[in-house]
């Protein structure tokens, strides 16, 4: 009896300690969990991808009839806009049909200089379609949650395009989910290139809409208007994947707008692409065999100007003055 | 000693999981891909509201750790890599902390206050989850999505807070628990059965 009771002394002793350091040892343990994470990244990175494996399925579940209303909603604003969107679109189409033919017929003198030259060409690039189940965006971050993991073929470091061109890379993966992280986060630094003057620099992004570019060389060579493409420079990212547009030129500070709607984001492609290379086609442009109007440009450059770049003049000097 | 039937059981169970689920559901939709311009830069603060809100009506129902592995979850959920893993549990904490400690100030009064203690006390979450972040990844990170996060929770607030409320004001059986009210959780006394 006598050790009962003094065990529930002990006990109940213990437990107002407890209560009483209730706050301090939460604290402790919340500081604790910050500096674990600090000294040892691989075990929060693996904690992170359980985390996802674990919510995605739920996530999948929220993911859809959201989309199906943010549809909903996008089909109600567009429908107010009909009638200019239809002008606006069959305008851009005959501009872009007459890039098409000028795209074939270079398409076609690059085989036949690649055939006369034996150039080897590097691995063909395959993509892997996801959908986007979460979105990892606030003050901090910038990303997005895939519901493709390495069972679906996905791997660290691979690039993730949409239509427009390059949203970001794979940050984690978990087996049947996948984060990425936006070319916009404030810890994306992306190998890219001026794709007028080949010019190197690196794309970096601030949490913010707009990414900056620093360059490597001379900032006097930009002009608003430049499309910025990735170089494929250190890395598994494949060569000319289309990345922004610049807006806006500064000292040390030129500012680019991707060419990514990340508000809009439904699907996305993950570029599974090997190891090093270029690749063949233009993701955002796949092929079709429609033939065009007849065009007339006589220089390089990339064939599917996305929309919202915009090229108001016809495709005849690419490469020249502006 | 309460005499409950099968449904008065799971009234209460019910009861007492309510708050855990809801805030496991919000950290969940955190993450959910809502496009609305404004909502979504606050659905990451959503987490920290439920915890006000159920601290001001039943913290004896969110308990500590479970606070703690929520927002550790939360953070391992949404954070990029180099966040910090464990800061909104900490805030999450600190807030049921200070909820609990002023429950005078905060619990029976005009809503008007009880706004301004939510303005304060997200203030401070706000600031302290910035504040880590951008010692933590040593990067000067902008305070104006963070602040434009701020805005909008505390515009949100006055519709969501009421309806979490709700959870207090529905009382089915309407028995005095001993655990109301008190700001720390008491031991059941003996009472007369619900009736």
């Amino acid at each position: 009896m006598a050790i009962r009771d003094d065990f529930e002394i002990v006990a109940s002793q213990v437990r107002v300690a407890l209560q009483r350091f209730a706050l301090a040892l939460l604290v402790i343990a919340a500081f604790g969990a910050m500096l674990i994470g600090k000294a040892d990244t691989v075990l929060v990175e693996n904690a992170r991808v359980l985390a996802l494996d674990l919510a995605s399925p739920a996530l999948e579940a929220i993911a859809r009839p959201v989309a199906v209303a943010n549809r909903a909603i996008a089909d109600l604003k567009e429908f107010a806009s009909l009638r200019e969107e239809n002008a606006r679109l069959r305008e851009q189409n005959a501009r872009l049909l007459a890039w098409q033919t000028a795209a074939r017929r270079l398409e076609n003198e690059n085989d036949r200089l690649r055939d006369l030259s034996q150039f080897r060409e590097g691995p063909e690039a395959s993509f892997i379609t996801a959908r986007i189940v979460g979105d990892s965006v606030s003050a901090y971050v910038r990303g997005a949650l895939l519901n493709v993991g390495t069972r679906g073929g996905v791997a660290h470091g691979q690039a993730v395009v949409t239509g427009e061109g390059l949203a970001g890379r794979i940050a984690e993966v978990g087996d049947n989910s996948a984060r990425v992280l936006f070319v916009t986060d404030v810890n994306s630094r992306l190998p890219v290139l001026i794709e007028r003057t080949r010019e190197r620099a690196i794309l970096a992004g601030d949490n913010s809409a707009m990414l900056r570019l620093t360059l490597l060389q001379s900032v006097a060579g930009v002009q608003p208007g430049d499309r910025i493409v990735t170089s494929g420079h250190g890395g598994s990212f494949p060569v000319g994947i289309p990345v922004g547009e610049v807006v806006a030129t500064g000292e040390n500070n030129v500012r680019v707008r991707p060419f990514t709607d990340f508000s809009r984001l439904e699907f996305v492609r993950v570029v599974d692409y090997g190891t090093t290379g270029q690749v063949s086609a233009n993701p955002a442009n796949p092929s079709s065999a429609n033939p065009g109007t007849p065009p007339a440009p006589s220089t390089a450059a990339a064939p599917a100007a996305p929309a919202s770049a915009a090229p108001a003049a016809p495709p005849s000097a690419p490469r020249g003055g502006r | 000693m309460r005499v409950d039937g099968p449904i008065a059981v799971l009234d209460r169970w019910g009861r007492a999981a309510l708050p855990g689920v809801v805030l496991l559901f919000f950290v969940l939709m955190t993450l959910a891909p809502l496009r609305a311009p404004y909502l979504s830069d606050a659905l990451p603060l959503l987490p920290a509201l439920t915890v006000f809100q159920f601290s001001l009506a039943t913290p004896e129902r969110l308990p500590g750790p479970l606070l703690l592995i929520a927002g550790i979850l939360l953070d391992l959920l949404l954070g990029g890599p180099g966040a910090p893993v464990g800061v909104s549990g900490l805030c999450f904490v600190l807030i049921r902390e200070s909820v609990v400690a002023n429950r005078r100030y905060l619990v029976g009064v005009p809503f008007l206050f009880q706004w301004m203690g939510f303005a304060v006390l997200m203030g401070g979450n706000v600031l302290l989850v910035w504040a880590f972040t951008a010692l933590w990844t040593w990067t000067a990170i902008d305070p104006l999505p963070a602040l434009m996060q701020y805005v909008v929770v505390l515009v949100i607030y006055p519709l969501l807070g009421p309806l979490l409320a709700r959870v207090r004001a529905r009382d089915p059986l309407n028995v005095p628990e001993p655990a109301r009210g008190g700001a720390r959780p008491t031991h059941p006394r003996p009472g007369p059965p619900a009736p």
